[in-house]
């Protein structure tokens, strides 16, 4: 396996027969989604997950606008 | 460029006591799906009284519709009386006003698949569930949020996991 999406895909095929604490390790949903991304978010509550959403677009939309001047 | 202050758009509609729900990307998030969005999107409740909170909402964040910006066209009362989609640009960025989504789901069919969640210290909003937000993406999506649909589905399954399917 050379990806982590790889490992990802081959833990999750088993992990019926794991422990919650092995099914934490899992960092990759079978279809490639980044499972560590969500267990962060939903560590957050919903205020911080606006709070970060907003801050995170802005980021994003300065650095369009500063390109397109450039 | 328009700032984006979704937290003001929300807060707005809630201290004018208008009858909302959260729905489309906002929703997602609101619900732990590491998303992007750029816009609000609600649905709002489509009666006369409800109609006559939002509009005073609307003027004070001076909403017109993006089509023709120039034309600074504002929302009628009858549009917001209707099921189709108020798509606005405001001083707070972007904010969609739908009267109904997916097949024909109006603000009471919502409800009961929502959660109020607090957006901020005391200010409660209603969000839509991920398991409706997945189903309707599922039957009329198209391209953007078919490609969401992963995201989603693991993020329901993260939280029925920890069991926190609510928050």
């Amino acid at each position: 396996m050379d990806t982590l999406a790889e490992w990802g895909t081959d833990l999750g095929r088993y992990a019926i027969f794991m422990t919650p604490a092995k099914q934490a390790l899992i960092e990759y949903s079978e279809d490639g989604v980044d499972l560590t991304l969500i267990r962060w978010m939903l560590s957050l509550t919903p205020a911080e997950r606006l709070d970060f959403l907003q801050r995170h677009i802005n980021r994003i939309l300065t650095i369009r606008e500063l390109n397109v001047r450039a | 460029m328009f700032e984006r202050d979704f937290g003001a758009l929300l807060f707005a509609l809630h201290d004018a006591e208008v009858e909302f729900l959260v729905v489309g990307g906002l929703a997602a998030v609101l619900n732990g799906a590491p998303v992007n969005t750029y816009d609000v999107d609600v649905v709002h409740k489509r009666t006369e009284e409800n109609i006559n909170r939002v509009i005073p909402v609307l003027d004070g964040l001076d909403a017109i519709y993006r089509i023709q910006p120039d034309r600074r066209l504002r929302p009628s009362r009858s549009a917001l009386l209707s099921p189709g989609h108020q798509n606005l640009i405001t001083r707070h960025g972007p904010l969609d006003l739908l009267g109904t989504i997916g097949e024909g789901l109006g603000y009471e069919d919502l409800v009961p698949h929502s959660t109020e969640m607090l957006i901020a210290e005391g200010i409660g909003v209603r969000v839509l569930n991920l398991e409706l937000l997945i189903e309707i993406k599922e039957k009329l999506g198209g391209e953007k949020d078919r490609a969401m649909l992963p995201l989603l589905r693991r993020t329901l399954d993260e939280k029925s996991r920890k069991g926190t399917t609510s928050s």
